[in-house]
């Protein structure tokens, strides 16, 4: 699988993810709160403005009801409906069924008293003697909509003091909350920074100095015994390059230029000779010539973690393949695997995917910088318990 | 022959009217207060035809002073009426053309 996720790892992306995160989540709550709010006030002011109206809506019903009456006494010579030009108006008998309408009253609901629907108001009245049969007396006025408009202005208004009040909190709290998480990340890279600074100098001394034994007339045991040394000198060497590297990344100036891979594998492979050794470990390397314009220390760094890898998490006595060709550099150990669902996450920074394993777990984190820096592409394949291989891929 | 002719006629007549003209109307006509007037007093109280047919079939088989809806100026001059001869059926075919007669759905403008 291709690996494109988590490259960025450094404080600054974590940090404003943390930062997104709490901001899309706090910000989802101010608005309910708010939509919450605005919908009891609109529904308070809806009910206000329908009791604004009710005095004068009964004042209709009553005309109308009176005009029935003299219409229910007359009705054997007078058939004409009472209509009236300030509202609109129905009768309904105790069936709920309509005798007379002067407007388009379907989907009344006659059971309510007073309320607002479709841009009109109405106002449901029982006369004490049902005249003409009429139970229901339903009165109807438009709705002027003079109360919407300042109920929307209103909202508009305090929704967005509040957005801005809510999320001026929000920023205060977050900046509460990041507080400690920075001071916890300052000090761990300035510990680092320190502990790699004092750590240079007697490294260097030691792998320097086992360098210079002749190895030719010593003890076989002795021999195994300097080159575990070895190994573990060049361990943390190794560490120390990739902390450099991570801490002073932002100030690393490349120098790019032409490197012949095959000359430096072969160089690096040496390097790694007596950890190979220690662990029984058999390479095979199929190298072609190949031309690649990168900065050498970033290619070293690059090679060494993926081969320290291979190492790291072979077993004893297993196999490493490295193959190079003319666009591609394939690294292929024979180790423990990684996990499917874990593939996607070792790149990022302090993961490691053994803890059984020492280390940092930031090889990989320094390979994915790398990688990214020159736009290679890289992709990790792996089976549990039956290895990795690891594709390094380039455009010539 | 002239008798014989008026006796058909009239037979002829009997037999044209529906039950409720034969068995309300031909009454009711004889009263000073018009067959009507009920009508808009049932519908003043019971409002839906449903339920005023109700009211009134339970009146017209059962008539009490406790039922009625008239006033009691009404009752007081010319009482009771007596329980209706007519079944359930004829009872029921009979207020429907009553209903139909002068209800007030369609007749409005």
């Amino acid at each position: 699988m291709l690996v494109s996720k988590n490259w960025d790892i450094d404080l600054i992306a974590s940090q404003n993810r943390t930062v997104l995160n709490f901001l899309a989540l706090y910000s989802f709550l101010c608005i309910v709160i708010i939509a919450t709010v605005s919908i009891l006030y609109y529904n308070f002011q809806k009910d206000l403005m329908l009791q604004q109206n009710r005095a004068t809506l009964q004042e209709y019903s009553d005309h109308l009801i009176n005009a029935l009456r003299n219409l229910h006494i007359n009705f054997d010579k007078e058939r004409t409906y009472p209509r009236f030009e300030q509202f609109e108006s129905a009768i309904y008998d105790s069936a709920y069924k309509e005798i007379f309408t002067t407007f388009d009253s379907s989907n009344i609901d006659l059971n309510k008293v007073l309320y607002h629907s479709n841009e009109r108001i109405y106002f449901i009245n029982q006369p004490e003697s049902y005249y003409l049969g009429s139970k229901y007396i339903v009165v109807s006025v438009k709705d002027s909509k003079k109360w919407l408009s300042s109920v929307y202005r209103n909202i508009a208004f305090f929704s967005a003091t509040a957005l801005i009040f809510l999320l001026g909190v929000g920023y205060f709290l977050l900046a509460l909350l990041l507080k400690p998480m920075k001071n916890a990340l300052f000090l761990l890279d300035r510990f680092i920074k320190d502990t790699t600074h004092e750590l240079n100098t007697p490294v260097s001394a030691i792998l320097s100095n086992i360098e210079m034994i002749d190895k030719t007339n010593l003890d076989p045991k002795l021999i195994k015994k300097i080159n575990r040394i070895d190994t573990g000198a060049k361990t943390i060497s190794n560490i120390y390059q990739d902390l450099t590297y991570l801490t002073l990344n932002h100030q690393i100036i490349s120098k790019d230029e032409w490197i012949d891979l095959q000359a430096l594998l072969n160089e690096r492979i040496e390097y790694f000779k007596t950890m190979i050794e220690v662990k029984n470990i058999t390479v095979h390397s199929k190298l072609q010539k190949t031309l690649i314009f990168i900065d050498r220390s970033k290619c070293i760094k690059l090679i060494d973690n993926i081969f320290s890898n291979a190492i790291k998490y072979n077993k004893n006595g297993g196999t490493i393949e490295v193959i190079l060709e003319k666009n591609s550099l394939q690294i292929i150990d024979s180790g423990i695997g990684i996990k499917k669902d874990k593939i996607d996450k070792i790149f990022g920074r302090y993961k490691r995917f053994d803890s059984s394993v020492g280390g940092f777990g930031i090889g990989l984190s320094i390979v994915a910088m790398i990688v990214k820096e020159y736009d290679l592409q890289i992709q990790i394949d792996s089976k549990e318990k039956i290895g990795t291989k690891v594709t390094i891929s380039w455009q010539s | 022959m002239a008798k014989l002719i008026l006796i058909l006629f009239l037979v002829i007549n009997l037999f044209s009217q529906n039950i409720y003209e034969q068995n309300c109307v031909s009454c009711h006509k004889d009263i000073e207060v018009s067959i009507d007037k009920y009508f808009y007093r049932y519908l003043l109280v019971y409002s839906s035809e449903k339920a005023v047919k109700e009211a009134m079939k339970e009146y017209l088989q059962n008539p009490t002073k406790e039922k009625t809806v008239m006033p009691e100026s009404f009752i007081a001059r010319f009482g009771i009426k007596d329980k209706t001869q007519l079944n359930d059926e004829e009872l029921n075919e009979a207020l429907d053309i009553y209903w139909q007669k002068y209800k007030v759905f369609g007749k409005l403008q």
